[in-house]
Protein backbone atom coordinates (compact mmCIF):
# COMPACT_ATOMS: atom_id res chain seq x y z
CA UNK A 1 0.00 0.00 0.00
CA UNK A 2 2.75 2.08 0.61
CA UNK A 3 4.77 1.39 -2.43
CA UNK A 4 1.92 2.25 -4.14
CA UNK A 5 1.02 5.48 -2.76
CA UNK A 6 4.59 6.26 -2.91
CA UNK A 7 4.56 4.87 -6.72
CA UNK A 8 1.26 7.24 -7.27
CA UNK A 9 3.02 10.40 -5.96
CA UNK A 10 6.11 9.96 -7.60
CA UNK A 11 4.33 9.47 -11.16
CA UNK A 12 1.42 11.48 -10.03
CA UNK A 13 2.28 13.78 -12.91
CA UNK A 14 2.67 11.09 -15.66
CA UNK A 15 -1.01 10.09 -14.33
CA UNK A 16 -2.73 12.82 -14.49
CA UNK A 17 -1.12 13.34 -17.96
CA UNK A 18 -2.35 9.78 -18.98
CA UNK A 19 -5.66 10.27 -17.82
CA UNK A 20 -6.53 13.26 -19.33
CA UNK A 21 -5.03 12.33 -23.17
CA UNK A 22 -7.13 9.10 -22.48
CA UNK A 23 -10.40 11.45 -21.75
CA UNK A 24 -9.34 13.57 -25.09
CA UNK A 25 -8.94 10.51 -27.22
CA UNK A 26 -12.29 9.09 -25.71
CA UNK A 27 -13.71 12.62 -27.15
CA UNK A 28 -11.87 12.75 -30.39
CA UNK A 29 -13.30 9.21 -30.71
CA UNK A 30 -16.83 9.57 -30.19
CA UNK A 31 -17.53 13.21 -30.95
CA UNK A 32 -15.69 13.24 -34.60
CA UNK A 33 -17.23 10.60 -37.18
CA UNK A 34 -14.23 10.53 -39.54
CA UNK A 35 -12.08 9.60 -36.44
CA UNK A 36 -14.30 7.52 -35.83
CA UNK A 37 -14.50 5.39 -38.74
CA UNK A 38 -10.94 5.69 -38.90
CA UNK A 39 -10.61 4.13 -35.70
CA UNK A 40 -13.38 1.16 -36.27
CA UNK A 41 -11.98 0.86 -39.68
CA UNK A 42 -8.69 -0.12 -38.38
CA UNK A 43 -9.75 -2.66 -35.89
CA UNK A 44 -11.76 -4.17 -38.99
CA UNK A 45 -9.08 -4.41 -40.64
CA UNK A 46 -7.43 -6.56 -37.98
CA UNK A 47 -10.06 -8.63 -37.36
CA UNK A 48 -10.89 -9.60 -41.05
CA UNK A 49 -7.62 -10.98 -41.19
CA UNK A 50 -7.98 -13.21 -38.47
CA UNK A 51 -11.48 -14.35 -39.56
CA UNK A 52 -10.31 -14.86 -43.30
CA UNK A 53 -7.50 -17.08 -40.99
CA UNK A 54 -10.07 -19.07 -39.10
CA UNK A 55 -12.46 -19.53 -41.90
CA UNK A 56 -9.88 -20.95 -44.20
CA UNK A 57 -8.75 -23.46 -41.56
CA UNK A 58 -12.25 -24.19 -41.31
CA UNK A 59 -12.73 -25.16 -44.77
CA UNK A 60 -10.11 -27.24 -44.64
CA UNK A 61 -11.20 -29.17 -41.54
CA UNK A 62 -14.22 -30.06 -43.36
CA UNK A 63 -12.99 -30.74 -46.80
CA UNK A 64 -14.28 -34.25 -46.34
CA UNK A 65 -17.81 -33.44 -45.64
CA UNK A 66 -17.62 -30.15 -48.51
CA UNK A 67 -16.35 -33.42 -51.00
CA UNK A 68 -19.47 -35.83 -50.38
CA UNK A 69 -21.38 -32.96 -50.62
CA UNK A 70 -20.91 -32.12 -53.82
CA UNK A 71 -20.63 -35.97 -55.02
CA UNK A 72 -24.15 -36.16 -54.02
CA UNK A 73 -25.02 -32.44 -55.54
CA UNK A 74 -22.65 -33.48 -58.84
CA UNK A 75 -25.06 -37.07 -58.78
CA UNK A 76 -28.42 -35.28 -58.81
CA UNK A 77 -27.45 -32.99 -61.48
CA UNK A 78 -26.40 -35.76 -63.54
CA UNK A 79 -30.15 -37.36 -62.83
CA UNK A 80 -32.06 -34.17 -63.79
CA UNK A 81 -29.64 -33.86 -66.97
CA UNK A 82 -30.24 -37.40 -67.82
CA UNK A 83 -33.75 -36.86 -67.79
CA UNK A 84 -34.25 -34.00 -69.43
CA UNK A 85 -31.94 -35.68 -72.11
CA UNK A 86 -34.54 -38.43 -71.68
CA UNK A 87 -37.43 -35.50 -72.61
CA UNK A 88 -35.49 -34.38 -75.40
CA UNK A 89 -35.25 -37.31 -77.44
CA UNK A 90 -39.06 -38.40 -77.03
CA UNK A 91 -40.41 -35.56 -78.87
CA UNK A 92 -39.01 -32.05 -78.00
CA UNK A 93 -36.92 -29.54 -80.11
CA UNK A 94 -34.26 -27.57 -78.09
CA UNK A 95 -35.62 -23.81 -78.85
CA UNK A 96 -33.06 -20.95 -78.14
CA UNK A 97 -35.22 -18.53 -76.19
CA UNK A 98 -34.11 -15.22 -77.58
CA UNK A 99 -36.80 -12.84 -76.51
CA UNK A 100 -36.78 -13.41 -72.31
CA UNK A 101 -32.56 -14.56 -71.91
CA UNK A 102 -31.51 -15.72 -69.04
CA UNK A 103 -33.16 -14.95 -66.11
CA UNK A 104 -30.82 -15.87 -63.07
CA UNK A 105 -27.43 -15.44 -63.07
CA UNK A 106 -25.41 -17.52 -59.82
CA UNK A 107 -22.28 -16.92 -58.27
CA UNK A 108 -20.84 -19.00 -55.91
CA UNK A 109 -19.15 -17.59 -52.68
CA UNK A 110 -17.68 -18.60 -50.01
CA UNK A 111 -19.00 -17.68 -46.09
CA UNK A 112 -15.95 -15.65 -44.23
CA UNK A 113 -17.86 -14.74 -41.05
CA UNK A 114 -20.84 -16.21 -39.13
CA UNK A 115 -23.47 -16.60 -36.36
CA UNK A 116 -26.37 -18.28 -35.09
CA UNK A 117 -26.26 -17.27 -31.25
CA UNK A 118 -27.74 -13.63 -31.65
CA UNK A 119 -31.05 -12.72 -32.16
CA UNK A 120 -29.95 -10.73 -35.36
CA UNK A 121 -27.43 -12.47 -37.28
CA UNK A 122 -26.01 -11.69 -40.47
CA UNK A 123 -23.36 -13.59 -42.58
CA UNK A 124 -20.31 -12.07 -44.81
CA UNK A 125 -18.97 -13.69 -48.25
CA UNK A 126 -15.81 -13.26 -50.13
CA UNK A 127 -17.23 -11.72 -52.98
CA UNK A 128 -18.64 -7.93 -53.37
CA UNK A 129 -19.17 -5.54 -56.00
CA UNK A 130 -16.30 -6.02 -58.22
CA UNK A 131 -17.32 -9.39 -58.49
CA UNK A 132 -21.05 -8.00 -59.64
CA UNK A 133 -22.81 -9.23 -56.20
CA UNK A 134 -25.40 -6.44 -55.08
CA UNK A 135 -27.64 -5.73 -52.12
CA UNK A 136 -30.86 -7.64 -51.90
CA UNK A 137 -29.84 -10.56 -53.64
CA UNK A 138 -31.00 -14.12 -52.55
CA UNK A 139 -28.32 -16.30 -50.76
CA UNK A 140 -28.58 -19.99 -51.36
CA UNK A 141 -26.83 -23.28 -49.81
CA UNK A 142 -27.13 -26.38 -51.53
CA UNK A 143 -30.10 -26.04 -52.83
CA UNK A 144 -32.01 -24.33 -50.04
CA UNK A 145 -32.43 -20.86 -48.98
CA UNK A 146 -30.06 -18.57 -46.65
CA UNK A 147 -30.38 -15.53 -46.62
CA UNK A 148 -30.28 -12.06 -48.27
CA UNK A 149 -27.75 -9.07 -48.99
CA UNK A 150 -27.94 -6.65 -47.61
CA UNK A 151 -24.50 -4.47 -48.16
CA UNK A 152 -21.58 -4.62 -50.05
CA UNK A 153 -18.00 -3.42 -50.44
CA UNK A 154 -15.75 -4.37 -52.89
CA UNK A 155 -15.02 -7.69 -52.09
CA UNK A 156 -17.06 -8.34 -49.47
CA UNK A 157 -20.75 -8.51 -49.19
CA UNK A 158 -23.29 -9.31 -45.49
CA UNK A 159 -26.28 -10.79 -45.67
CA UNK A 160 -29.30 -10.99 -43.53
CA UNK A 161 -29.22 -14.60 -42.33
CA UNK A 162 -32.78 -16.24 -42.04
CA UNK A 163 -31.71 -16.70 -38.59
CA UNK A 164 -32.56 -12.66 -38.04
CA UNK A 165 -35.61 -11.35 -36.38
CA UNK A 166 -35.90 -8.81 -38.75
CA UNK A 167 -36.10 -11.30 -41.82
CA UNK A 168 -38.76 -11.95 -43.73
CA UNK A 169 -39.29 -13.85 -46.90
CA UNK A 170 -42.64 -15.12 -48.50
CA UNK A 171 -42.74 -18.69 -48.67
CA UNK A 172 -45.45 -21.17 -49.70
CA UNK A 173 -46.85 -25.19 -49.64
CA UNK A 174 -45.38 -27.08 -52.15
CA UNK A 175 -48.54 -28.95 -52.38
CA UNK A 176 -51.04 -26.77 -52.77
CA UNK A 177 -49.55 -23.23 -53.43
CA UNK A 178 -50.97 -21.74 -50.28
CA UNK A 179 -48.27 -18.29 -49.29
CA UNK A 180 -47.34 -16.81 -46.04
CA UNK A 181 -44.51 -15.03 -44.45
CA UNK A 182 -41.55 -17.19 -42.82
CA UNK A 183 -40.05 -15.51 -39.69
CA UNK A 184 -37.37 -16.87 -37.55
CA UNK A 185 -38.58 -16.65 -33.65
CA UNK A 186 -35.14 -16.34 -32.34
CA UNK A 187 -35.40 -19.43 -30.49
CA UNK A 188 -33.72 -22.50 -32.43
CA UNK A 189 -31.27 -22.38 -35.34
CA UNK A 190 -32.29 -25.08 -36.79
CA UNK A 191 -36.24 -24.18 -37.05
CA UNK A 192 -38.20 -21.05 -38.36
CA UNK A 193 -42.18 -20.38 -38.34
CA UNK A 194 -44.61 -20.20 -41.03
CA UNK A 195 -47.44 -17.46 -40.40
CA UNK A 196 -50.81 -16.76 -42.31
CA UNK A 197 -51.48 -20.42 -43.67
CA UNK A 198 -55.32 -20.43 -42.93
CA UNK A 199 -56.65 -23.01 -41.21
CA UNK A 200 -59.22 -24.47 -43.87
CA UNK A 201 -56.58 -26.59 -46.05
CA UNK A 202 -55.13 -29.59 -44.82
CA UNK A 203 -51.56 -29.62 -43.91
CA UNK A 204 -49.55 -33.03 -42.99
CA UNK A 205 -45.85 -32.76 -41.31
CA UNK A 206 -43.16 -33.19 -43.70
CA UNK A 207 -44.84 -31.14 -46.22
CA UNK A 208 -42.20 -29.32 -48.34
CA UNK A 209 -42.13 -25.06 -47.40
CA UNK A 210 -40.89 -23.48 -51.04
CA UNK A 211 -39.93 -19.78 -51.67
CA UNK A 212 -42.39 -17.91 -54.07
CA UNK A 213 -41.33 -15.60 -56.65
CA UNK A 214 -43.02 -12.58 -54.83
CA UNK A 215 -40.41 -10.69 -53.28
CA UNK A 216 -38.68 -10.19 -56.82
CA UNK A 217 -35.25 -11.60 -54.68
CA UNK A 218 -35.91 -15.73 -54.49
CA UNK A 219 -36.51 -17.26 -57.81
CA UNK A 220 -39.84 -19.44 -57.48
CA UNK A 221 -39.27 -23.04 -55.67
CA UNK A 222 -36.16 -23.11 -53.87
CA UNK A 223 -36.94 -25.46 -51.04
CA UNK A 224 -36.73 -24.17 -47.45
CA UNK A 225 -37.59 -26.58 -44.96
CA UNK A 226 -40.34 -29.06 -43.69
CA UNK A 227 -43.40 -29.05 -42.01
CA UNK A 228 -41.92 -29.97 -38.45
CA UNK A 229 -45.07 -29.32 -36.54
CA UNK A 230 -48.34 -27.40 -36.53
CA UNK A 231 -50.62 -25.79 -34.22
CA UNK A 232 -54.05 -23.75 -34.37
CA UNK A 233 -53.73 -20.41 -33.11
CA UNK A 234 -56.55 -18.15 -31.39
CA UNK A 235 -57.03 -16.46 -34.97
CA UNK A 236 -57.63 -18.16 -38.39
CA UNK A 237 -54.34 -18.85 -39.02
CA UNK A 238 -51.96 -21.71 -38.30
CA UNK A 239 -48.62 -21.61 -36.52
CA UNK A 240 -46.36 -23.49 -38.38
CA UNK A 241 -42.83 -24.82 -37.36
CA UNK A 242 -40.61 -25.56 -40.32
CA UNK A 243 -37.39 -27.67 -39.78
CA UNK A 244 -34.93 -25.70 -42.19
CA UNK A 245 -32.87 -27.32 -44.86
CA UNK A 246 -29.96 -25.50 -44.36
CA UNK A 247 -27.62 -25.87 -42.15
CA UNK A 248 -26.55 -22.23 -40.50
CA UNK A 249 -23.53 -23.77 -38.29
CA UNK A 250 -21.94 -25.52 -41.08
CA UNK A 251 -22.90 -22.63 -43.90
CA UNK A 252 -19.49 -22.57 -46.04
CA UNK A 253 -19.99 -22.48 -49.89
CA UNK A 254 -23.22 -20.73 -50.64
CA UNK A 255 -24.68 -19.17 -54.46
CA UNK A 256 -25.62 -15.93 -54.59
CA UNK A 257 -28.72 -15.25 -57.03
CA UNK A 258 -28.91 -12.39 -59.24
CA UNK A 259 -32.31 -11.59 -60.81
CA UNK A 260 -31.52 -9.73 -64.02
CA UNK A 261 -34.54 -8.89 -64.95
CA UNK A 262 -35.58 -7.64 -61.26
CA UNK A 263 -35.13 -3.62 -62.06
CA UNK A 264 -38.05 -3.94 -65.26
CA UNK A 265 -39.81 -5.94 -62.97
CA UNK A 266 -40.25 -3.58 -59.90
CA UNK A 267 -39.94 -0.56 -62.69
CA UNK A 268 -42.45 -1.49 -63.83
CA UNK A 269 -44.66 -3.03 -60.53
CA UNK A 270 -43.95 0.74 -59.10
CA UNK A 271 -45.96 2.78 -61.70
CA UNK A 272 -49.11 1.23 -60.18
CA UNK A 273 -48.48 1.61 -56.53
CA UNK B 1 -0.52 37.04 -5.28
CA UNK B 2 -4.06 36.52 -6.15
CA UNK B 3 -4.22 39.24 -8.10
CA UNK B 4 -1.35 38.09 -10.55
CA UNK B 5 -3.67 34.48 -10.75
CA UNK B 6 -6.85 36.63 -11.52
CA UNK B 7 -4.87 38.42 -14.15
CA UNK B 8 -3.88 35.27 -15.83
CA UNK B 9 -7.32 33.83 -15.80
CA UNK B 10 -8.46 37.24 -17.46
CA UNK B 11 -5.85 37.14 -19.79
CA UNK B 12 -6.33 33.00 -20.70
CA UNK B 13 -9.75 34.30 -20.99
CA UNK B 14 -9.33 37.05 -23.90
CA UNK B 15 -6.93 34.59 -25.42
CA UNK B 16 -9.55 32.18 -25.72
CA UNK B 17 -12.13 34.58 -27.19
CA UNK B 18 -9.37 36.34 -29.47
CA UNK B 19 -9.14 32.79 -31.31
CA UNK B 20 -12.73 31.64 -31.39
CA UNK B 21 -13.51 34.75 -32.86
CA UNK B 22 -11.19 36.13 -34.94
CA UNK B 23 -8.11 33.93 -35.94
CA UNK B 24 -10.68 30.40 -35.96
CA UNK B 25 -12.21 32.46 -38.79
CA UNK B 26 -9.07 33.19 -40.69
CA UNK B 27 -9.20 30.22 -43.94
CA UNK B 28 -5.89 31.28 -45.81
CA UNK B 29 -5.00 28.88 -48.58
CA UNK B 30 -6.20 25.95 -46.40
CA UNK B 31 -2.20 25.93 -44.88
CA UNK B 32 -2.44 28.58 -42.62
CA UNK B 33 -4.31 27.91 -39.31
CA UNK B 34 -2.91 30.12 -36.37
CA UNK B 35 -3.44 28.71 -32.84
CA UNK B 36 -2.10 31.82 -30.62
CA UNK B 37 -4.33 30.16 -27.65
CA UNK B 38 -1.72 28.33 -26.85
CA UNK B 39 0.61 31.18 -25.17
CA UNK B 40 -1.83 30.12 -22.11
CA UNK B 41 0.20 27.38 -21.40
CA UNK B 42 3.40 29.36 -21.97
CA UNK B 43 2.43 32.54 -19.31
CA UNK B 44 1.65 30.10 -16.71
CA UNK B 45 4.32 31.13 -14.23
CA UNK B 46 7.50 28.75 -13.72
CA UNK B 47 6.95 25.86 -10.78
CA UNK B 48 4.09 25.86 -11.08
CA UNK B 49 2.14 22.35 -9.77
CA UNK B 50 2.70 20.32 -13.41
CA UNK B 51 -0.97 18.55 -12.83
CA UNK B 52 -2.70 22.43 -12.09
CA UNK B 53 -0.57 22.87 -15.32
CA UNK B 54 -2.42 20.15 -17.30
CA UNK B 55 -5.98 20.52 -16.11
CA UNK B 56 -5.49 24.06 -17.57
CA UNK B 57 -4.46 23.25 -20.97
CA UNK B 58 -7.03 20.61 -20.88
CA UNK B 59 -9.80 23.10 -20.28
CA UNK B 60 -8.65 25.67 -22.23
CA UNK B 61 -8.24 22.99 -25.41
CA UNK B 62 -11.80 21.33 -24.38
CA UNK B 63 -13.53 24.91 -24.89
CA UNK B 64 -12.14 25.35 -28.30
CA UNK B 65 -12.83 22.31 -29.09
CA UNK B 66 -16.25 23.17 -28.04
CA UNK B 67 -16.75 26.46 -30.18
CA UNK B 68 -14.77 24.77 -33.51
CA UNK B 69 -17.24 21.57 -33.60
CA UNK B 70 -13.71 19.38 -33.00
CA UNK B 71 -14.21 17.76 -29.41
CA UNK B 72 -10.61 15.96 -28.18
CA UNK B 73 -8.42 17.91 -30.51
CA UNK B 74 -7.32 20.62 -29.52
CA UNK B 75 -7.50 19.16 -25.93
CA UNK B 76 -5.32 16.68 -26.25
CA UNK B 77 -2.91 18.64 -28.51
CA UNK B 78 -2.73 21.37 -25.27
CA UNK B 79 -2.38 18.53 -22.69
CA UNK B 80 0.95 16.86 -24.41
CA UNK B 81 2.49 20.38 -24.87
CA UNK B 82 1.62 21.51 -20.91
CA UNK B 83 3.59 18.14 -20.14
CA UNK B 84 6.27 18.78 -22.05
CA UNK B 85 6.43 22.12 -20.99
CA UNK B 86 9.31 21.24 -17.69
CA UNK B 87 11.08 19.04 -20.29
CA UNK B 88 11.58 22.13 -22.51
CA UNK B 89 12.30 24.78 -19.72
CA UNK B 90 14.98 22.24 -18.35
CA UNK B 91 16.15 22.05 -21.63
CA UNK B 92 16.78 25.74 -22.01
CA UNK B 93 17.59 26.46 -18.83
CA UNK B 94 19.33 29.87 -18.16
CA UNK B 95 22.41 29.80 -16.55
CA UNK B 96 21.33 30.52 -13.16
CA UNK B 97 17.90 28.48 -13.18
CA UNK B 98 14.24 30.00 -12.95
CA UNK B 99 13.37 32.55 -9.95
CA UNK B 100 10.28 30.91 -8.17
CA UNK B 101 6.97 31.53 -9.74
CA UNK B 102 8.62 34.44 -12.15
CA UNK B 103 6.98 35.43 -15.51
CA UNK B 104 7.86 33.28 -17.93
CA UNK B 105 8.00 35.99 -20.52
CA UNK B 106 10.18 37.59 -23.03
CA UNK B 107 10.71 40.88 -20.76
CA UNK B 108 12.01 38.28 -18.05
CA UNK B 109 13.81 36.54 -20.03
CA UNK B 110 15.03 37.96 -23.01
CA UNK B 111 14.37 37.30 -26.49
CA UNK B 112 16.69 35.00 -27.74
CA UNK B 113 15.36 32.97 -24.69
CA UNK B 114 12.05 33.05 -25.14
CA UNK B 115 11.78 32.73 -29.25
CA UNK B 116 13.44 28.87 -28.36
CA UNK B 117 10.58 28.41 -25.51
CA UNK B 118 7.98 29.45 -27.90
CA UNK B 119 9.14 27.78 -30.99
CA UNK B 120 9.34 24.34 -29.21
CA UNK B 121 5.79 24.17 -27.06
CA UNK B 122 4.16 25.59 -30.67
CA UNK B 123 5.69 22.88 -32.82
CA UNK B 124 4.40 20.03 -30.33
CA UNK B 125 1.47 21.73 -30.05
CA UNK B 126 0.86 21.63 -33.61
CA UNK B 127 2.55 18.67 -34.46
CA UNK B 128 -0.04 16.68 -32.13
CA UNK B 129 -3.05 19.04 -33.73
CA UNK B 130 -2.50 18.41 -37.03
CA UNK B 131 -1.84 14.78 -36.96
CA UNK B 132 -4.93 14.19 -34.70
CA UNK B 133 -6.91 16.28 -37.39
CA UNK B 134 -5.54 14.31 -40.24
CA UNK B 135 -5.45 11.03 -38.16
CA UNK B 136 -3.39 8.95 -41.25
CA UNK B 137 -0.14 9.32 -41.97
CA UNK B 138 -0.77 9.21 -45.95
CA UNK B 139 0.43 12.86 -47.21
CA UNK B 140 2.77 12.90 -44.65
CA UNK B 141 5.10 15.86 -46.14
CA UNK B 142 1.70 17.52 -46.77
CA UNK B 143 0.86 17.32 -43.15
CA UNK B 144 4.51 18.73 -42.18
CA UNK B 145 4.34 21.53 -44.19
CA UNK B 146 0.92 22.98 -42.93
CA UNK B 147 2.48 22.48 -39.17
CA UNK B 148 5.56 24.68 -40.03
CA UNK B 149 3.66 27.26 -42.23
CA UNK B 150 1.02 27.78 -39.26
CA UNK B 151 3.93 27.44 -36.24
CA UNK B 152 5.41 30.40 -38.06
CA UNK B 153 2.36 32.22 -38.22
CA UNK B 154 1.73 31.23 -34.54
CA UNK B 155 5.02 32.19 -33.86
CA UNK B 156 4.87 35.44 -34.83
CA UNK B 157 1.05 36.14 -33.03
CA UNK B 158 2.43 35.51 -30.15
CA UNK B 159 6.21 37.32 -30.65
CA UNK B 160 3.30 40.45 -31.11
CA UNK B 161 1.61 39.86 -28.15
CA UNK B 162 5.04 39.41 -26.29
CA UNK B 163 6.19 42.63 -26.90
CA UNK B 164 2.66 44.06 -26.44
CA UNK B 165 3.12 42.95 -22.71
CA UNK B 166 6.22 44.10 -22.73
CA UNK B 167 5.46 47.76 -23.58
CA UNK B 168 2.95 47.90 -21.42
Amino acid sequence: MRNLLNFLLKYNNLIVFLILEGIAFYLLANGNHYHNSRIVNGFQGITRGVNERISNTKTYLSLREINSDLAAQNSSLRDTLRALKQEQSIGFTDVTDTVAGQKYKYTPARVINNSVNRQKNYFTIDKGTRQGIQPDMAVICGNSAAGMIVGCSENFSVAISMLNLDFRLSARLKSNGYFGSLTWDGKNYRYALLNEIPQHIALNVGDTIETTAYSAIFPEGIPIGTVDEYKKSGSDFYVIKVALFTDFKKLNYVDVIADLQRDERLGLENRFK
Amino acid sequence: MINSALRLILSGILLILFQILILNNIQFSGYVNPYVYIMIIMMIPSLTPAWLLLIAAFSAGLVIDLFSGSPGMHAGATVLAAFSRPFVLRLIAPRDGYESGSDLSLAVYGLRWFFIYASAIVLIHHTALFFLEVFRFEGFFRTILRILVSSAFTLGFILLLEYYRKGK
